[in-house]
This record gives C-alpha cells, sequence and structure tokens, in this order.
C-alpha cells in the first residue's frame, strides 16, 4: 500500500487559543486512542513532535535563507492508505490535527517495491 | 492501551497541584497550576504515540517540576523570589518517585489550605473545585450556575488570600488542621450537596460532583488528623444518598419522587458501606449534625418500602438535626415527615407554629409542603394556591414536572 508522509503545519491560532481543561484533556485522549485503535491498520509510524535540530551544509554554504523545517512542521506520522483521498481522511479523522492553528499537509512518499 | 482511570486527569492535577505547592510554597500556586497543566498538555500529546509511562504519576511530576524550573530561571521577577525563598535548591531534588501517604498528605493539607474562614464558602468550593477537583473556570460556573466572571473573581481574591497570609502548607500543625476540620467538613458537604441536589440536566455532572465529594471525604476519615466521629457521619452520609441516586431520575432524565422510585435500583453496596462508616461515627459521644442526617438517610435506604418507613425515627432525626443546626428547612422536612407518621394536620399544625424565612417562603418548597398537606387533609382551595405557587417558582423542568405529578396524583 502506498505511503504517506503527514506533515503538521502550525498557523497563527485566530482565536479559541483557550487551554483545555483535565477532563477535556481526557476526553482528547481517549479520542486519540479510538482513533489510533481505528486505523492500527494504517499507522505506519506514528512520528510525533519536532524539537532541535540542525543542518549539515555543503562548504561553501549555498546562498539563500534558509528555512528550517521546524519553522513550517510541528510535527510529523507516516501512515499508509490506498490513495491519497483515504490518507487525507485517516489524517482529518486524528483528534487535535486539524483545528484552528493547525493543520495537516499528507505527501504521498514514492519508494521503490 | 494503558487505561488510565475515568478521571484521571482531573485526579492527577489536584494530586500534582497539591504536591508542588507544598514543595513551592502556595504563594506559587498560579505557576504550579500551569506547571501541572503544561505537564497533562504533555501527557496527551506524547503518551498516545509512545506508550504511557510506568508510573504516569511520576512522569507527570517530573515535567510539571521541570516546567517550574525553567519558569522560574526564565522570568526575572522569579528570579528573585527563587533567590528569596531558596526556591531552586528545594526544586532541585524532585524524588524520582513519591509516596502514595506523602501525597495523600499534600492533597489534604491543600483542602485545608482552601477552607480558610477569611473566604467565603462560595469562594472557598470555587477554589477547591479548581485546585482539587480539576475543573476550570467554564466547568466550574456550569456546575456551581455562577457566571465565569463571578468564578474569576473568587478564584483571584482566594488566590490573593493565600498569596497574603503566607500560608505554607508544611507548616500547618495539627492542632490548626484540627480547628479547620468542621470547615472542612462543611466545603464537602456543600460540594456533595451541589451534586446531589442539583437541578442539573446532565446526570453525569451531577455524579462527578458526588463523587469527587466522596473521594475527598475518604481522605479525610483515613487521615489521622481528620478521623473523627463527625467525619465519619459525613461520609456515612454520603454514601447511603449516593446509594439512592440512581433511581432519582427516570429514563429521560426527569426527576424521581421518593414514593415513585424502584428501590431495588438503589445500590445496596453504597448502602452498606454507609452503614459501616454510620456505626463507626457512633464510637464516642458526639453528634453533629451529619449524624442526624446520615441517620435519616439510613432509615429511608433500611425501609423495604415507602409505607414501612420509621418515620417516628425520622421525625426524632429531624428535631436533633434542627437543634443542633437551626434552619426553617429542617423543621419543614420534620413536618413532613411528621405528617406521613401521624397524618397531614399534624405537619400543618407544626408548620402553623413557624415563621419561616423570607427565603423559603419565596422558594417553591414551602408552597409544594403546603399544597401536599393542604391536599391530603381535603383543604381544596388553599392546596389549589399552593399548588400554583410551587409550580410557579420550581427551578427547572424536572422539578416543576415532578410537582404538577406529585401534587395532582393524591
Amino acid at each position: 500500500m502506498p505511503r504517506f508522509l503527514c506533515l503538521q503545519r502550525s498557523f497563527p491560532a485566530t482565536g479559541g487559543g483557550e487551554r483545555p481543561s483535565p477532563a477535556q484533556m481526557q476526553a482528547m485522549y481517549a479520542k486519540f486512542n479510538e482513533w489510533r485503535e481505528k486505523f492500527q491498520q494504517n499507522l505506519v509510524d506514528l512520528g510525533g513532535r519536532l524539537g532541535a535540530g540542525r543542518m549539515a551544509l555543503p562548504d561553501p554554504p549555498p546562498d539563500g535563507p534558509l528555512v528550517e523545517a521546524k519553522e513550517l512542521v510541528g510535527g510529523y506520522m507516516v501512515i499508509s492508505a490506498t490513495s491519497l483521498d483515504e490518507a487525507l481522511q485517516i489524517a482529518r479523522e486524528c483528534p487535535g490535527l486539524v483545528r484552528p492553528g493547525s493543520g495537516v499537509e499528507v505527501i504521498e512518499v514514492h519508494a521503490p517495491g | 492501551m494503558h487505561d488510565l482511570g475515568e478521571h484521571f486527569f482531573r485526579r492527577a492535577y489536584g494530586r500534582l497541584v497539591a504536591l508542588l505547592s507544598r514543595r513551592q510554597g502556595v504563594h506559587q500556586l498560579e505557576a504550579v497550576e500551569d506547571a501541572v497543566q503544561f505537564a497533562l498538555a504533555a501527557a496527551v500529546e506524547t503518551w498516545p504515540t509512545s506508550s504511557v509511562p510506568d508510573n504516569p504519576e511520576a512522569w507527570l511530576f517530573r515535567v510539571a517540576h521541570n516546567h517550574l524550573v525553567d519558569e522560574a530561571r526564565r522570568s526575572t521577577r522569579h528570579e528573585r523570589l527563587a533567590v528569596r525563598y531558596g526556591a531552586e535548591a528545594a526544586m532541585a531534588d524532585a524524588p524520582p518517585a513519591f509516596l502514595e501517604g506523602e501525597v495523600r498528605d499534600d492533597l489534604l493539607r491543600m483542602l485545608f489550605a482552601c477552607c480558610d474562614d477569611a473566604l467565603p464558602v462560595e469562594s472557598q468550593l470555587v477554589l477547591a473545585l479548581k485546585v482539587l477537583s480539576g475543573f476550570d473556570v467554564r466547568e466550574i460556573a456550569e456546575r456551581l450556575f455562577m457566571s465565569e466572571a463571578n468564578v474569576y473573581k473568587r478564584l483571584g481574591r482566594a488566590r490573593q488570600r493565600l498569596r497574603e497570609v503566607e500560608f505554607e502548607l508544611a507548616d500547618l500543625t495539627p492542632a490548626e488542621l484540627a480547628s479547620r476540620l468542621p470547615a472542612v467538613q462543611t466545603i464537602l458537604y456543600v460540594l456533595f450537596t451541589e451534586g446531589y441536589l442539583s437541578s442539573h440536566a446532565d446526570g453525569a455532572i451531577r455524579r462527578e460532583l458526588c463523587d469527587d465529594a466522596i473521594r475527598l471525604t475518604h481522605e479525610l476519615a483515613e487521615h489521622p488528623v481528620s478521623a473523627a466521629p463527625e467525619t465519619f457521619a459525613l461520609l456515612a452520609l454520603m454514601h447511603l444518598h449516593a446509594a439512592r441516586l440512581p433511581a432519582r431520575q427516570d429514563g429521560s432524565g426527569g426527576l424521581l419522587l421518593l414514593e415513585e422510585q424502584d428501590r431495588s435500583r438503589w445500590n445496596q453496596r453504597e448502602i452498606e458501606t454507609g452503614l459501616v462508616w454510620l456505626a463507626r461515627s457512633a464510637e464516642g459521644a458526639t453528634f453533629s449534625r451529619y449524624h442526624a442526617e446520615a441517620g435519616i438517610a439510613a432509615e429511608h435506604c433500611l425501609a423495604p418500602t415507602l409505607a414501612e418507613t420509621r418515620w417516628e425515627r425520622i421525625v426524632a432525626c429531624y428535631s436533633l438535626l434542627d437543634q443542633l443546626a437551626p434552619s426553617a428547612l429542617h423543621s419543614l422536612n420534620r413536618a413532613v415527615a411528621l405528617a406521613e407518621w401521624q397524618g397531614p394536620l399534624a405537619g400543618l399544625a407544626l408548620l402553623d407554629g413557624l415563621s419561616p424565612p423570607s427565603w423559603l417562603i419565596g422558594s417553591y418548597l414551602w408552597d409544594a409542603v403546603l399544597a401536599d398537606l393542604h391536599l391530603r387533609a381535603g383543604h381544596g382551595a388553599l392546596a389549589e394556591q399552593h399548588r400554583a405557587a410551587a409550580i410557579a417558582s420550581a427551578p427547572s423542568a424536572a422539578v416543576r414536572a415532578a410537582l404538577e405529578r406529585r401534587l395532582r396524583s393524591r
């Protein structure tokens, strides 16, 4: 089955920046586990949030501003699906991924085999 | 998948806020709450994708603790505080694991800290719901039928009070704890009552408040400083009421009156637990209002049918209750029990001698009882007059529906 890289993209939050209460977090946690259960066949690598990083560059370094991936991407995961549409649907259903201030970019990974 | 339990996040919140407040000082309460919130958010984000740590609370504690240290370093204001209080030195030695007994001790101390008699009871309750039960402002407002602005205001004042008195959890002596015990019992009683008597449409919300009150009262009953007969009676009272919770509602969320309840739906295990605590509360010479109320609840629980209720005992308990905690509401309840025992005229005679306060006259209860007693005594016009007044002042649709049924059918 084709694989897809899902990148969590953060946008400037437009309102709704209220922090969830512990009870709401409990509900989010439960929802995430349900989602994980439902799509366990499709979840190749649940990935995670991106932390600190450094770039290895050729010498001399290339011209121009180099934007670090972390500036654009909050986290990643890898899923398998029969089509981009299906992959997009799986990612969309993931709790907390698509919400005010956050979205997901789903990209097919071409790999031999 | 690790099963965390139904209210894990709220409970962990309360326990960690208490634990960290004891170490950091209650004046740091807001910073502590932020740190615990941060740790819980981190857990929601990382646990589902990796795995739940073996000791989830210790994990949360470390994250919250590190967050506090980071924040203290970041903020110059806190840096000065840190120097003054040696906070960073104290924070450096976070325990790898903590002892259950210690956390429970901290939780209780936090509860005692909330029960500062310089604060109105409503504010004590708001503070306890925030720091011990882990509800946020919106959830507290929803549960206590307060505006969010009011909850904010009360929380702000309560926190300010904690900062001003420079009260430290660790410094509370057994004598000070003992002197605050009645206030702590009151707040737990109020918390339970909020859940039990709430006109909230959502049964789960009511149950949650009752369960929190029971859980904290168990902590109280099992700790040497607060294991007193009054505490045991309070716990008995809660269990004996909670036993009947499932039968108080019909399938569609409507309120069922005692006479309408299916007694087989009363929770026998809760009743047994309540009776065990009631027996323990009788050790010693104390007889508190909680004893009287638990006694009344026990009589209801023990009666196989409404007709077999030992009303004379309930009347006696209400008399004692009225002496211990004088209230027109208790007299009203006594009149109801007396009417069941000796007939409606006896109940009406008792109410005749009463000069009820305006809040009671204005509430539906007063009119509902009078309507019922007059109806049963055959005073049609008076009954109708009070019936109309009761229905007009019913606080919720569920109560109104129950009144309409009850005041027509007999």
